[in-house]
């Protein structure tokens, strides 16, 4: 461990009366200012470029896929009777879980005062923005005719007449998903603005410059500025807590509140939610551990924050397990034969590969976490975070297809099988994903610089008049 | 800045290396009773309102207004779109059902809220202001870095250069600065302003078109990018589609099952002839008139039951050589050629008349001699209608033969035209004329007249040909016919019809004198 460390302090162990510091090295405002925007400042590394071009690539292949749905139609989907929510839907729910993170990291996170987000939610904010742009694009164009998807906000039509189903789900989920969208927008963008500040102020080029001053809105550091700013920052975190656990139960409305067996449950929403923040910590870790490696923000982004994320992932990890086997449990229980059907035919069904991978990468590869020797060791942090990628993928995958492929009636049970249009999508998706988080971290401050400071201001202040005393 | 004193001061600037230092001489400089005071640090220094006394702010109270106003709209929005003015009856919940209206309402209020905390925050902040004079000094720019300042503006009351730079130096700071107007040139480059023109006028090009196609007028089809679900484009007959495996637009009858209208129930009613006296008289004719009943091919299927198909063509039978030359060679055609349901004139081309000696098929044909129906008042009423609407346009309302399209076809001299048959004439008496053969003729047709098996259903030619021997009764009855109690009224109706008639004669004979040269 001590390898990650630059001053060889190990900051993961805890010592009685003391915070460990969040910030290493003999550092100071100026040091943390210069390690975070020459991320920026420097030229582009070849791994970012290869990284970009290979995410620009991708990108592209899933707008051409796009533009032949749009072209052909739904078809072009493995998408076929009963089966007509498929991968687009399965996307869906991937991409907003995954994007949950970023927000409870923002807010609730914050709410408990917990300080060791400070180094890390500047990029998970980035990430559910990024995410939920993924997320927004799969309903969009999963509406059969997306050029009408503006049908789904409530204007006075002229070619309609009427208005939209306020009583169902998937009206909500609109509502949700595009309120948890401008919300994170508005609520990573104001957090930006100090550090965009801190991008203009050292700007040599005009255009640069200008282009910052624009960003910034003028930002000058006022201290009564920033009175009002630590505010509505405190007020938007309030809002985005509980606005970020609504968002995964709306999205679960979708499933809970149909009659399909496996999907009629009133477990669905917690047991989502913890399933979106478990998500969503695994792709922060995925995407932390080379960008802290390859940008040169250890000292900032420190072994003791990737402990305290994996801890999250083994406490979410857990109510996912614990989450599985209720249902399994409550399926008997409840005796009603269905629903006793689905969740046999999950496990044992002609899909049980997709369920004992979904078991596998989600219930068991966190449990590692329980040893403090894997949440320290970033490598294996990686690889056990892919695996919870995969899992949460495949938990979705198995909650829509298996349970719409054989429902009430045995006649119209069917199979399904993904066509080439289905994988470039998901590919692509990741594409547009990396794509967006690639230019992030050349464009944008990818930590939050006057947070980190006041963090560092707190440890110098305790270190010069003494810890208990405050 | 003394070589600058010309130029208007804002204020007097301090800079500080660490928060203590700042935190300190903020409260120096409160206790010193100056009042338009702010402190600059790169990040929110803790302590720094009440160092400095600054009132808290009012935001919380804006973000909660714009909640509750997200809250009313969110649920007002909802009440009236679904249970005003559109109502929606949805699983049977009440119209107004505010527990499904509370998942968008609580997201309306974080949204709204949201936005208030955040627009709200710039606006108290009075942000975005990008020339601000503080910035004049470029080392203000350490500001968002690692330098904390503070800074009284020359508004205070007690403003006093001297004094306040006296006070800032016992603070402990080795950076003193009065602050003053920019005097870098505050034009916003031009290409800035041909860019934002370009973009907005571009932008704008979309909407004007979009607006100009909502409202005006065109003579051409909508235009359609994707097409929308009302625009089915339907194949015509004999047309090919990628469809189906066998590329036919025209699909066959599903196997095993049978088209409405299709159903064989009863021959001697399809077909107006008695099948078991054909059987015995030519039992092949029989079998393919059953079989062609029994499996239409595609075309007739889509289109027209073939009634007695065979049987159709036949010449009038006011000329009985021509009846024999076209018949038999019609009712062999029609077996030759089942993708067309007709016996054609090609076929009766391709083979030459029989001898003339040869009894016509028509003569030999054992035709039902009795309507099959039970005759009754609301058979009768339905022939009549039925006669009305298809029958009278030639044969006219009375049977007589004179109806509009004849009169019309007398009128402009049609050369082709054979004038419809006169139904009360003796040739179409019911023992010359058995009903099963008239019904035949109304299925399919005679001489310039077409079949009617595809318009009328069975029921209803065989409440025609009722209606007709109805009205054959009618037109050659005397009036001692009629019972002795409605004679009166019959003759006093003639005599005003005939009136009205004659009357009507007079008035067309006097116009038409009037303008001799009216005439196509």
């Amino acid at each position: 461990m001590s390898l990650a460390i630059p001053n060889g302090l190990d900051n993961t162990v805890e010592r009685p009366g003391e915070r460990a510091p969040l910030v290493l090295g003999e550092t100071d405002y100026h040091e943390i200012t210069e390690t975070v925007c020459q991320v920026a400042e420097r030229k582009p590394s070849t791994s970012w470029v290869i990284g970009f071009l290979i995410s620009f690539a991708l990108l592209q292949w899933l707008g051409i896929c796009i533009l032949y749905l749009f072209y052909t139609g739904v078809g072009v989907w493995g998408n076929r009777s009963p089966i007509f929510w498929g991968w687009p839907i399965v996307n869906f729910v991937f991409w907003v879980g995954i994007g949950h993170a970023g927000t409870l990291i923002s807010a609730i996170l914050f709410l408990f005062r917990q300080e060791w987000r400070t180094s890390i939610n500047r990029a998970a904010e980035a990430m559910t923005i990024f995410a939920v742009a993924c997320a927004g694009t799969f309903p969009g164009i999963h509406v059969g005719r997306a050029w009408l998807a503006f049908w789904l906000a409530p204007y006075p039509s002229l070619n309609l007449w009427m208005w939209p189903q306020f009583r169902s789900p998937l009206l909500w989920d609109v509502f949700a998903v595009s309120t948890y969208g401008t919300v994170s927008l508005l609520f990573w963008y104001m957090g930006m603005v100090p550090d965009l500040a801190t991008f203009r102020d050292r700007s040599k080029n005009k255009w640069r410059r200008m282009a910052y001053g624009v960003l910034s809105l003028g930002w000058s550091g006022s201290s009564r500025h920033w009175m009002r700013y630590e505010k509505a920052y405190a007020l938007l975190a309030a809002l985005a807590a509980p606005l970020v656990l609504s968002v995964h139960t709306i999205v679960s409305f979708d499933f809970a509140v149909s009659q399909v067996p496996g999907w009629h449950t009133t477990i669905f929403p917690p047991y989502f939610v913890a399933g979106a923040i478990f998500s969503g910590f695994a792709m922060v870790l995925t995407l932390m551990i080379p960008s802290r490696k390859m940008l040169g923000l250890e000292k900032l982004i420190t072994i003791r924050h990737l402990d305290n994320m994996c801890k999250i992932i083994l406490a979410t990890g857990s109510m996912v397990g614990l989450a599985y086997g209720t249902e399994f449990f409550i399926a008997w229980y409840g005796q009603v034969q269905e629903e006793k059907f689905a969740f046999i035919n999950r496990a044992f069904g002609p899909y049980w590969w997709a369920y004992w991978t979904m078991v596998t990468c989600n219930v068991i590869s966190p449990q590692l976490f329980w040893v403090k020797k894997f949440r320290t060791t970033p490598w294996i942090i990686f690889i056990i975070t892919i695996f919870v990628n995969i899992g949460m993928w495949f938990e979705r995958f198995v909650i829509v297809v298996t349970s719409l492929s054989r429902d009430y009636v045995p006649s119209a049970w069917a199979y399904f099988s993904p066509t080439w249009v289905d994988w470039s999508m998901l590919i692509g998706s990741f594409g547009l994903f990396m794509t967006l988080f690639l230019l992030f971290c050349r464009l944008m401050p990818v930590i939050n610089m006057a947070e980190t400071k006041s963090t560092l201001a707190k440890q110098i202040h305790l270190e010069e008049h003494g810890y208990g005393n405050h | 800045m003394s070589e600058n004193n010309e130029k208007k001061v804002h204020g007097i600037v301090a800079e500080y290396t660490s928060v203590d230092s700042l935190l300190n001489a903020c409260r120096r400089v409160r206790d010193a009773g100056y009042k338009k005071t702010d402190a600059f640090a790169p990040f929110a220094v803790h302590g720094i309102d009440k160092a400095l006394g600054i009132k808290p702010t009012v935001l919380p109270w804006i973000v909660f207004g714009c909640g509750a106003v997200g809250a009313v709209v969110g649920l007002a929005m909802q009440i009236w779109m679904n249970s005003i003015d559109y109502p929606y009856i949805i699983s049977g919940k009440p119209m107004i059902s505010l527990p499904a209206f509370i998942p968008v309402a609580y997201e309306l209020t974080i949204l709204f809220a949201a936005f208030g905390a955040f627009f709200g925050m710039w606006a108290l902040n009075g942000l975005p202001r990008f020339s601000n004079p503080i910035f004049t000094d470029p080392r203000f720019d350490r500001v968002t870095d690692d330098r904390f300042f503070l800074y009284i503006d020359s508004k205070d009351e007690q403003f006093d250069e001297a004094g306040i730079r006296q006070l800032f130096g016992d603070t402990g700071t080795d950076y003193i600065q009065t602050v003053v107007d920019d005097d870098s040139s505050s034009k916003v480059p031009k290409g800035f302003f041909v860019a934002w023109a370009v973009v907005i006028g571009l932008s704008v090009i979309p909407v004007l078109v979009v607006l100009k196609m909502r409202l005006t007028n065109s003579n051409l089809p909508r235009f359609h990018v994707f097409f929308d679900m009302d625009f089915s484009p339907s194949k015509d007959a004999q047309q090919t589609t990628t469809l189906f495996a066998d590329g036919r637009a025209m699909r066959p009858d599903v196997a095993g099952t049978v088209a409405r209208g299709d159903m064989l129930i009863d021959m001697d009613f399809m077909t107006g002839i008695d099948m078991e006296a054909l059987t015995q008289v030519d039992a092949r004719r029989a079998e393919r008139l059953v079989r062609s009943f029994a499996e239409p091919s595609p075309q007739q299927a889509a289109e027209q039951p073939p009634v007695a198909a065979e049987d159709e063509k036949v010449a009038p039978e006011d000329d009985p050589a021509a009846t024999d030359a076209a018949a038999t060679p019609a009712a062999e055609a029609a077996e030759n050629n089942d993708s067309q349901g007709e016996g054609s004139d090609e076929a009766e081309t391709a083979k030459p008349a029989a001898p003339v000696a040869e009894p016509s098929v028509m003569d030999t044909t054992p035709w039902l001699t009795e309507n099959p129906l039970e005759l009754n008042k609301e058979l009768l009423e339905r022939g009549q209608t039925y006669f009305g609407i298809y029958c009278s346009v030639c044969h006219g309302l009375n049977g007589g033969g004179n109806g509009l399209v004849n009169r019309r076809a007398q009128k402009i001299l049609a050369t082709k035209w054979i004038p419809p048959s006169k139904l009360n004439q003796s040739t179409l008496a019911q023992d010359v004329y058995p009903d099963g053969k008239m019904f035949n003729t109304i299925s399919n047709g005679i001489r310039k007249m077409p079949g009617y098996a595809a318009q009328i259903t069975t029921r209803d030619r065989w409440a025609i040909v009722a209606y007709v021997r109805a009205l054959q009764q009618s037109q050659n009855a005397s009036i001692d016919e009629v019972p002795a109690a409605e004679q009166e009224a019959i003759l006093k109706q003639q005599a005003e019809v005939k009136k009205q008639l004659e009357e009507q004669a007079a008035a067309e004979a006097a116009q038409a004198a009037a303008k001799p040269t009216e005439k196509e």
